[in-house]
């Protein structure tokens, strides 16, 4: 079974780097990054990708926007996505999870709580 | 017994009415002695706007809110309350311009900026160092790589040697033996160390997250410093003369304040650890 490919997407590099730190280290090395909604969807539309680990609160197109367009569009609609932010706001959370994500993720979090979200949510794509 | 709130309010807004008087009355004084007739035609007008904003606070100060407020408990159609506060600012902006305050907006106007360059600049350079102890994490998680391949690889012929010298006893010394048992057993350690100073590595890359929290916070203020520099070019623009206005640049910049939620604990509309988020999501079903 081939690696799943995952696409970051933070504005800010610093998060990118270390989610990507992070999933290497819990054993998925390939992953692409994004730095807006706008540029990840460009992406996902033009390449496979596996799973998204998308901020909320970004300029361009935002997190919500994003997934939102992901979950709209039939091709990419089944790509999971874990929203990793640092809006805490219950009404975002509620938003994200009517909105159709996978997770939810609130900065700043552990290596652990990051790994068990995605083994989860692999999981259950798988089943 | 405590008076209520509004006849203290009312009571501070007299007072700050009585300072503002004497202020334009000691400012009427001296601008009317020896100077110019010009001089004395503007502090004139200064005094009417500062009476017409004297009338329209004692007005306020009478009753005017307090009987709208009034008037809508009575059921009677509440006064255009917005027209009236859009005529206090008219009257304001006008006593600023004709006091010489609008020149002190401008002072504040023209710092705003340079605040906001100042965070900004601290956004970025501790991004930038960020970056650096994200690098620094890399090259050495690749050093601690290394030495744990090497020491497997050494811990694997010195395991042999150490073989040969346990079958060999009567050509190693019983300090040779001692010293391929401990240099054996140093590289089967080091592994394990490496793995130890990688999940340390871990925390110090986990730490930099603080850049995009920070950063988060930082655009906040820079946003809402924004906005005020944009409140207050409106408010310039209004006290400034029509035929001067287009030295003024007004440019609108929307706000957005998203971003990390401060003192989170005192907050029941937000949730501040991961177990309360899947609560949260676990009382949705997900």
């Amino acid at each position: 079974m081939a690696e799943p490919r995952f696409l970051i997407v933070d504005d800010f590099s610093t998060m990118r780097r270390i989610v990507r730190n992070l999933l290497k280290e819990i054993g998925f090395s390939n992953a692409e990054e994004a730095e807006d909604g706008a540029v990840a969807l460009s992406m996902l539309k033009g390449s496979k990708f596996d799973f998204v680990v998308s901020d909320i609160n970004m300029p361009n197109m935002n997190g919500f926007e994003l997934l939102n367009n992901i979950k709209s569009d039939d091709n990419l609609k089944a790509i999971p996505v874990l929203m990793v932010t640092a809006e805490a706001k219950k009404e975002d959370i509620v938003l994200a999870a009517k909105s159709g994500a996978a997770g939810y993720i609130v900065k700043p979090f552990t290596k652990a709580t990051l790994e068990e979200k995605v083994q989860k949510i692999m999981q259950k794509v798988a089943a | 017994m405590a008076r209520d709130s509004n006849a203290l309010a009312a009571d501070a807004a007299g007072n700050a009415l009585d300072g503002d008087a004497t202020q334009i009355r000691k400012k009427r004084r001296r601008a009317a002695r020896p100077v110019a007739a010009a001089t004395a035609a503007k502090v004139s007008a200064t005094s009417d706007t500062a009476a017409r904003v004297a009338d329209t606070n004692q007005c306020e100060h009478d009753g005017g809110v307090g009987s709208a407020s009034a008037d809508a408990n009575d059921g009677v159609p509440p006064e255009p309350f917005y027209h009236r506060i859009g005529q206090l600012t008219r009257t304001l902006h006008d006593a600023l311009r004709e006091l010489g305050y609008d020149r002190d907006l401008a002072h504040v106007k023209e710092h705003l900026p340079d605040a906001r360059d100042r965070l900004s600049y601290i956004a970025r350079v501790t991004g930038e160092a960020a970056e650096k102890v994200l690098n620094a994490v890399d090259r050495a998680r690749n050093v601690q790589q290394g030495l744990s391949a090497q020491a497997g690889g050494l811990h694997k012929r010195w395991q042999a040697v150490a073989a040969f010298a346990h079958g060999a006893a009567d050509r190693a010394t019983p300090a040779g033996r001692t010293l391929v048992a401990e240099t054996c057993a140093f590289f089967s350690g080091v592994g394990g160390q490496a793995d130890a100073t990688n999940t340390i590595l871990t925390d110090i890359m986990m730490a930099q997250d603080f850049h995009d929290l920070t950063g988060q916070v930082i655009r906040r203020v820079v946003t809402l410093a924004t906005t005020m520099e944009e409140q207050l070019v409106r408010l310039l623009i209004d006290s400034t003369p029509p035929e001067q206005r287009k030295k003024v640049d007004g440019a609108i910049i929307e706000p957005s304040l998203n971003g990390p939620v401060v003192n989170g604990e005192s907050r029941s509309e937000v949730v501040s650890n991961q177990s309360q988020v899947d609560d949260l999501l676990a009382t949705l079903g997900f």
